[in-house]
């Protein structure tokens, strides 16, 4: 059967980024989600206007939410309920908002680097592997990605791929949605690769 | 004689041809060299409007890339021609990209090649990178002193924006490890602050945010989310406080619908039902961009 559009889009994708880095085939995944979830808010938003100045991204306000919000998001959510059902039933805020630092990007405000970059454990719901190796992985991926020199080509590379992929009308389908078929995609290519 | 004369004429004839090419070759290197000099400074006023028109639009990357481009064109523009007007766009492109200290020289020089504002400018970053340098230290109550006096004194934007996300992570920070009556009395106290700054300036959407974050450790759940409705219809800057406080109206409501009166909450979910049509969410806790919570809360 032949190969659809979509795959080999992403084939071209992950064939760009092999070239740029060979050896980090973890930051596939990541690096295409992103830059298509960023390229679909860009035609959604464009038309939207605000007013105020720009402030860059502070991760330290995460550290400042009240006690209510920090139990409200563990809560709320089923699966966090599940996994930290003691702590909530405790009361525990020291544990609850040591590990809310972690979550929050991720599951709250579903930052889509992150989230491709948790998918295995997002998926299994193991979400204290994620807060035990989010420093760690993170930073190494922040590394890996500012070690490369020519940022503007891989910044052209994504956004071409981006566009391709909006072509192909897959913004219709929900974040949900593209995700899996991200990671269902990209791990068969990388896998044909292999062989 | 009329020869000779003829002769001297047919020689200055000459030297105006030989010179005619170099004085044109010279007019179009006069030319050429001002054209560059105006396209420099021109090319940096296009980078950083672009810059301010991405940073509206969310778009951070490009808009630090803007930013970038503005700032090497004005590089090149004061290296060849050095004026006011090219040291304060260049330090206006490093004070959207952070580069405090070179904002700080570039209004400086710009103040020396005339333009004003340039000293007060650069007093008002030296003293915001003073109390960086000093929160970086540990020094966190000095900082928010100099913080504190921008927020009053500063005429420029971007550092009285910075210094307000920074005074409010500030107070934030410290009234989580306080008691109740001094907690209350500290987020009072900067809550006050804040709303000087959004009466001054009433559409930065950043502030309402501020005010709602504030309210919220205040647990004024009503106010928190009228601020957080005011933030999202004037706009935010990135899209992570943009999520952020779609996430503090979700919290609001959760509260709301747990602490108002029967008939109170019924008035304030006819109101919030319509703001969520007109946003386009899924449901009431559930913003556009957000996955849909697969099974109802356990509790």
């Amino acid at each position: 059967m032949g190969k659809s559009s979509l795959e080999k889009v992403v084939e071209e994708g992950i064939s760009f980024l092999s070239k740029i880095f060979p050896l980090k085939t973890y930051l596939y995944f990541p690096l295409l989600y992103a830059s298509f979830i960023w390229a679909i808010k860009r035609v959604k938003e464009w038309k939207e206007e605000i007013f105020s100045l720009k402030v860059w991204l502070d991760p330290d306000r995460i550290e400042m939410k009240p006690d209510e919000f920090i139990l409200n998001f563990f809560e709320t959510n089923p699966a966090l309920n599940k996994t930290y059902e003691a702590e909530i039933k405790k009361k525990d805020l020291v544990s609850l908002r040591k590990n809310f630092f972690r979550l929050y990007p991720i599951i709250g405000l579903e930052d889509p680097f992150l989230s491709a970059l948790f998918y295995e454990e997002l998926k299994s719901g193991d979400f204290e592997k994620i807060v035990k190796e989010f420093e760690e992985r993170v930073s190494q991926a922040e590394k890996d990605i500012e070690a490369f020199n020519g940022k503007l080509k891989l910044l052209e590379g994504l956004k071409s791929f981006a566009n391709e992929m909006i072509s192909l009308n897959l913004d219709l389908f929900s974040q949900d949605k593209v995700q899996d078929i991200f990671a269902g995609l990209i791990k068969k290519s990388l896998m044909n690769n292999d062989e | 004689m009329n020869k000779f004369r003829l002769l001297k004429e047919n020689i200055s004839c000459l030297r105006i041809n030989i010179k005619l090419p170099f004085l044109i070759f010279y007019l179009f290197l006069f030319l050429f060299s001002l054209s560059a000099c105006v396209s420099h400074l021109k090319e940096a006023k296009h980078y950083y409007t672009q810059g301010q028109r991405f940073s509206r639009l969310y778009q951070t990357k490009d808009a630090i890339a803007s930013y970038k481009s503005a700032l090497r064109e004005a590089e090149l523009e004061v290296k060849k021609n050095p004026s006011a007007q090219g040291y304060m766009l260049k330090g206006m492109a490093e004070l959207n990209l952070e580069l405090w200290e070179q904002a700080e020289k570039s209004f400086l020089n710009s103040f020396s090649y005339g333009f004003e504002k340039g000293e007060e400018w650069a007093q008002e970053l030296s003293l915001f990178g003073l109390a960086s340098s000093l929160e970086a230290l540990g020094l966190g109550d000095t900082a928010l002193k100099i913080y504190s006096y921008l927020l009053n004194k500063s005429k420029l934007r971007a550092v009285t924006v910075s210094a307000a996300q920074k005074y409010t992570d500030g107070i934030l920070k410290r009234a989580l490890q306080k008691k109740a009556k001094e907690k209350q009395k500290l987020l009072v106290a900067a809550f006050k602050v804040i709303e000087k700054l959004t009466n001054k300036d009433l559409s930065c959407g950043f502030y309402h945010y501020l005010q709602s974050q504030i309210y919220s450790h205040l647990s004024d759940y009503q106010k928190s989310f009228e601020e957080a409705l005011m933030a999202k219809e004037l706009g935010l800057p990135t899209l992570e406080i943009f999520r952020d406080n779609d996430l503090q109206i979700v919290f609001c409501y959760q509260q709301l619908k747990e602490k108002l009166s029967v008939e109170k909450w019924d008035k304030f979910l006819y109101q919030y039902k319509k703001w969520v049509k007109r946003w386009g969410w899924k449901n009431p806790v559930t913003p556009g961009w957000k996955k849909e919570a697969k099974h109802a809360p356990i509790n």
